[in-house]
């Protein structure tokens, strides 16, 4: 397959350019699909939230940014914006310290591990309607969850039934869902860490937590920073729990944005309008994305 | 990993109940991320109409059911049901296969030649996770629907297979390969796609299982989307299946927790095989 | 050409991509047996239809029925978003009653007219009235609904309750019920005093506030104005509230997952749907009995109806084919009982209504005694069909989010001025 001639090494000049010719050879089937499946959807979305559909008349009128004026003068939507950010600074640090955790202590070879590892990641191929049956049981009032507090001398929770508590319930159960599954790309990461940088550590007389903040963590910071942005997109997108569980509320307590462009999408049938939304979403995920990666290559990252 | 084992322990009994800590938090630490799915194991495998009487009450009979028939499994399998979870398994696979090369060609593009544009490409490919699929579901339905898409296994697959993250995944991992691996391997008269087949794929795969399983869960969670391409009958995938199991008056909960559990351990199984490759790569080559 | 080799086998990689992909594309094609292929898109399980399928299809040699169940919750969505697409590979689907208007307005419904009259002839007046939107009729009518209060006797008896009466006169009152249940649970052991199967949806909350003489939630000339902070909608709602604020009822589990909370013998009243006669038909733990949906001491008595009907989609591939497959279940007697055999609705088609009602007397057991009578009295007498407006999709919505509000306990008339709000905003986005 790999039949190359004999070469000698290229002049630095040209070598930029065929460089770049072969690089579009190995991107081109990733582009085509990303523009095509993705960007070129997106664009149509994007002109569609410029758009005004009349249920009356039947008519399709063009609005500029009447869509983006009537969404910011709506007090849900700023509701929406909120507890969307709350949610985000809770659960992306939470998710991404737990899977480092456990990355750590199922990277390590002992018996069975491969089992164990696999029962942490489960939960990311139950379905979202079983998830959803299983944790609203668990968190009925008078549910199993309360029997077992009430066993520990703790008094019964509202849990989701509360507009304190439904967001952080709705956390625990993400967490649940999500944390085996990004666990997984870090004990990839630990794996590509050589035994070398270990051995020279133990030389010189590291403690375990020394090695974990000297050696283990700057050598996982590629994989980390993948996990870290990967994840706190995710939790920007995500919404059937909320849809399944809490649709909401109470009190708009759950209304993530993208629960919200759902609603309005789907259920309202305002498909304009929620495309609007979808784009000032996405310009949110994009701020802090860029900060995240202005944050690491503080650290040095890429 | 050998070397992160228990720390220099000063006494040997200390020595002893250290070495077993990871593997009793390991026990511990699964079996509480497991102990809802013996939920609904033990679910599916009770009458219909005791599922929920069962579960919402904790007991040891909640998680070890006494009256245990396989009911649930037959009906649901004499029913639709294994057609689509086929149906799912072939969806994706086929994704994961091209999404696979697709996403290792393009990592491997950004992760070893420097070209102009580079920093745009990149940015595309981070652009293109960030735009929530659901919400673009609608218009790309409409763009499938005038390609003649709709009803078929290519309009099923194709959304699967431009996965910016598995990209952005797969070039994190590459980036940690050495430089003077490639230009060593340049020098002996490798081509690029020798490169990138020879060196890149063996040494990550780690990472390509990772990039896998992105591939995977995004075709066998994917919901809204195969209503919206609109697939017969003979063309419904898993979840569906398990949707439509969930009636508009009458919820059968012992099939949709049969069918819960066969759509959760086919994955677990293929992980469980998978891990075997979840060893040390670049290390365990002998490089620096 | 330093690259020569890389470039061929990528490129080659790229083509073995878009050609497997071209290949599973060939693979959608249809099998051809020479039949008309019908293809019929609804919220239930295949069983449901086997049989209405079966007959039709005995009946009618070249045509096939090709049945796609979608999720219930996604029907909506599904519908709304391939119908406006144009798509012409569904060609009958089944319509939520009140979302006639909705969709008419958006063009979604083939007009029936030309079988109007067969139509008007064939199926009761109510059920031909909610198919139709602005004196054509859209759909053709396949069930009808009602509900009931199912209770356990044995609960009742333990606590010394007297059993409520299958006598549609002898209605007991939303109060009176309440409070029996609540002395199941202080000398029965009962979980809860009452369980309502429709909890936070509008179907079974309406009756509550038009007992109350609330109104329907919507007025105005072109019926998109929100009328929701009534004296009866608070005074319902209020009723509501409290019902789970002080653990009548139970607050944290969803509407379909009640009946089970009544068939472990916890609970002794449960208000619900006709389709529970066949699932509680089993029941051997207690004794359980049928009566009809309480009032408001105060109010009149009042019962939530209607069901589905089954319309033409204008792009349909195969409408002729199609409007006859409906015409089969809705005005034959014949195929409208097959649709009721796997699935206890009650059929919109008359004469299917008298053999099924005859059928439930006759073969009516301790716990059903009086079905037939109840059913026959509260479609003539109670039954109040939910409002017709194009803006009712949007409206179930928004009142579904203040229901949900106002069981966790939110207080009544703020939360439902608020919703009205949302209503004005929601509507006005609409024209």
């Amino acid at each position: 397959m790999t039949t190359s001639p004999p070469r000698t090494p290229p002049r630095p000049a040209r070598r930029r350019a065929s460089q770049g010719r072969t690089a579009l050879y190995f991107l081109a089937p990733a582009l085509l699909a990303l523009v095509v499946l993705r960007l070129l959807p997106a664009a149509m979305a994007l002109v569609s939230s410029a758009r005004h559909h009349s249920l009356v008349d039947g008519t399709t009128t063009f609005v500029g940014l009447g869509n983006y004026t009537d969404l910011l003068s709506d007090s849900q939507f700023w509701q929406s914006v909120r507890v969307t950010l709350l949610f985000s600074l809770v659960i992306n640090p939470l998710q991404v310290l737990i899977a480092l955790g456990l990355a750590v202590l199922l990277g390590r070879r002992f018996a069975g591990v491969r089992f164990w590892r696999s029962l942490v990641f489960a939960p990311i191929a139950v379905p979202p309607a079983v998830s959803a049956v299983i944790w609203g049981i668990l968190y009925r009032p008078e549910g199993p969850l309360n029997a077992i507090l009430g066993a520990l001398g703790i008094p019964p929770q509202p849990f989701l039934t509360s507009s304190e508590q439904a967001l952080f319930a709705l956390i625990v159960l993400m967490s649940w869902v999500g944390v085996g599954y990004w666990m997984m790309f870090l004990i990839a990461g630990l794996q590509d860490i050589p035994q070398e940088c270990y051995d020279a550590a133990a030389v010189d007389g590291a403690s375990a937590w020394q090695r974990f903040f000297h050696v283990t963590l700057p050598l996982l910071r590629r994989p980390l920073a993948f996990v870290l942005v990967a994840d706190t997109v995710a939790n920007f997108l995500v919404f059937a729990p909320v849809q399944l569980l809490t649709r909401g509320g109470p009190d708009g307590s759950t209304n993530l944005m993208m629960y919200d462009v759902f609603r309005r999408a789907y259920s309202v049938g305002d498909i304009n309008f929620a495309q609007a939304e979808v784009v000032v979403l996405v310009a949110i995920t994009l701020a802090v994305v860029v900060v995240q990666f202005r944050m690491m290559q503080g650290k040095g990252e890429e | 990993m050998k070397t992160t084992n228990a720390p220099v322990p000063s006494t040997p009994r200390r020595l002893s109940a250290l070495r077993h800590m990871p593997l009793v938090t390991a026990v511990v630490m699964g079996v509480l991320f497991a102990l809802p799915l013996l939920w609904v194991l033990a679910g599916s495998l009770r009458p219909g109409d005791k599922v929920l009487a069962g579960l919402d009450r904790v007991s040891w009979h909640s998680l070890i059911p006494t009256d245990a028939t396989l009911h649930n499994y037959v009906t649901l399998f004499r029913g639709d049901f294994g057609r689509a979870v086929l149906n799912s398994i072939g969806v994706a696979v086929a994704t994961v296969l091209l999404g696979l090369v697709l996403s290792a060609m393009a990592a491997f593009a950004l992760s070893v030649f420097r070209f102009r544009g580079r920093g745009l490409v990149f940015a595309v490919i981070l652009l293109s996770f960030m735009i929530p699929f659901d919400a673009i579901a609608i218009p790309l339905s409409d763009i499938f629907r005038d390609w003649g898409l709709q009803n078929t296994y290519a309009g099923l697959i194709l959304p699967g297979i431009g996965n910016g993250l598995a990209i952005f995944l797969l070039r994190q991992f590459f980036l940690a390969i050495p430089r003077e691996l490639v230009e060593a391997a340049r020098m002996d008269g490798l081509s690029w796609w020798g490169v990138f087949t020879k060196i890149y794929v063996p040494l990550s795969r780690p990472a390509l299982i990772g990039a896998g399983l992105t591939l995977f869960t995004f075709q066998w969670q994917s919901y809204m989307w195969p209503l919206l391409v609109g697939t017969e009958p003979d063309k419904q995938l898993g979840p569906i299946a398990l949707g439509t199991l969930q009636g508009q008056m009458v919820v059968d909960y012992g099939q949709v927790f049969a069918a819960a559990v066969v759509l959760t351990v086919i994955p677990l199984l293929v992980l469980l095989r998978l891990q075997r490759y979840f060893t040390q790569s670049i290390a365990g080559s002998g490089l620096k | 050409m330093t690259s020569s080799p890389s470039r061929r086998t990528v490129l080659g990689a790229a083509l073995g991509v878009a050609s497997a992909a071209a290949l599973a594309g060939c693979s959608g094609g249809r099998p051809a047996d020479g039949r008309t292929a019908v293809r019929f898109l609804g919220p239930e399980t295949p069983e449901t239809f086997r049989a209405v399928i079966r007959g039709f299809e005995r009946a009618n040699p070249g045509i096939r029925i090709d049945y796609t169940p979608v999720p219930p919750d996604q029907l909506g969505d599904v519908l709304q978003l391939r119908l406006s697409a144009k798509d012409s590979a569904i060609d009958v689907y089944a319509v939520d009653q009140p979302r006639v208007p909705a969709l008419t307005a958006r063009g979604f419904l083939t007009d029936l007219n030309r079988i109007a009259d067969r139509t008007k002839a064939a199926v009761t007046p109510e059920q031909y009235a909610v198919s139709s939107w602005d004196g054509t009729l859209r759909s053709l009518p396949i069930w009808t609904s009602t509900q009931y209060l199912f209770y356990n006797a044995d609960l009742l008896a333990k606590a010394g309750v007297a059993l409520p009466d299958a006598a549609p006169a002898d209605r007991w009152s939303w109060e009176r019920t309440r409070a029996a249940g609540r002395r199941a649970m202080d000398r029965a052991g009962a979980d809860y005093a009452l369980l309502l199967e429709q909890t936070d949806l509008y179907y079974g909350l309406q009756p509550l506030i038009e007992s109350l003489h609330g109104g329907s939630g919507i007025t105005g000339k072109d019926m998109l104005t929100p009328a929701v902070t009534t004296q009866g909608w608070i005074d319902a709602l209020d009723w509501y509230r409290t019902l789970f604020a002080d653990g009548s009822s139970p607050r944290g589990i969803p509407s379909y997952q009640l009946s089970s909370l009544f068939t472990s013998g916890r609970v002794p009243f449960f208000v619900g749907g006709p389709w529970n006669l066949g699932a509680f038909a089993g029941l051997k733990d207690f004794t359980w009995g049928t009566a009809p949906q309480p009032k408001f001491a105060h109010g009149r008595a009042v019962t939530p109806t209607d069901s589905w009907s089954w319309g033409v989609n204008p792009y349909a591939e195969h409408p002729e084919a199609g409007l006859r497959f409906m015409e089969y279940a809705a005005l034959t007697t014949e195929g409208s009982l097959s649709t009721v055999e796997a699935s206890p609705l009650i059929p919109s088609n008359r004469k299917a209504f008298d053999r099924y009602a005859a059928d439930l007397a006759d073969k009516a057991t301790k716990s059903t005694a009086g079905v037939a009578t109840i059913m026959r009295y509260e479609l003539a007498h109670t039954a109040v069909s939910r409002p017709r407006s194009i803006g009712y999709t949007q409206f179930e919505t928004v009142m579904g989010s203040a229901f949900s509000d106002i069981r966790n306990g939110s207080a009544v008339e703020p939360r439902l001025a608020k919703a009205s709000g949302e209503l004005v905003r929601t509507w006005e986005r609409l024209r």
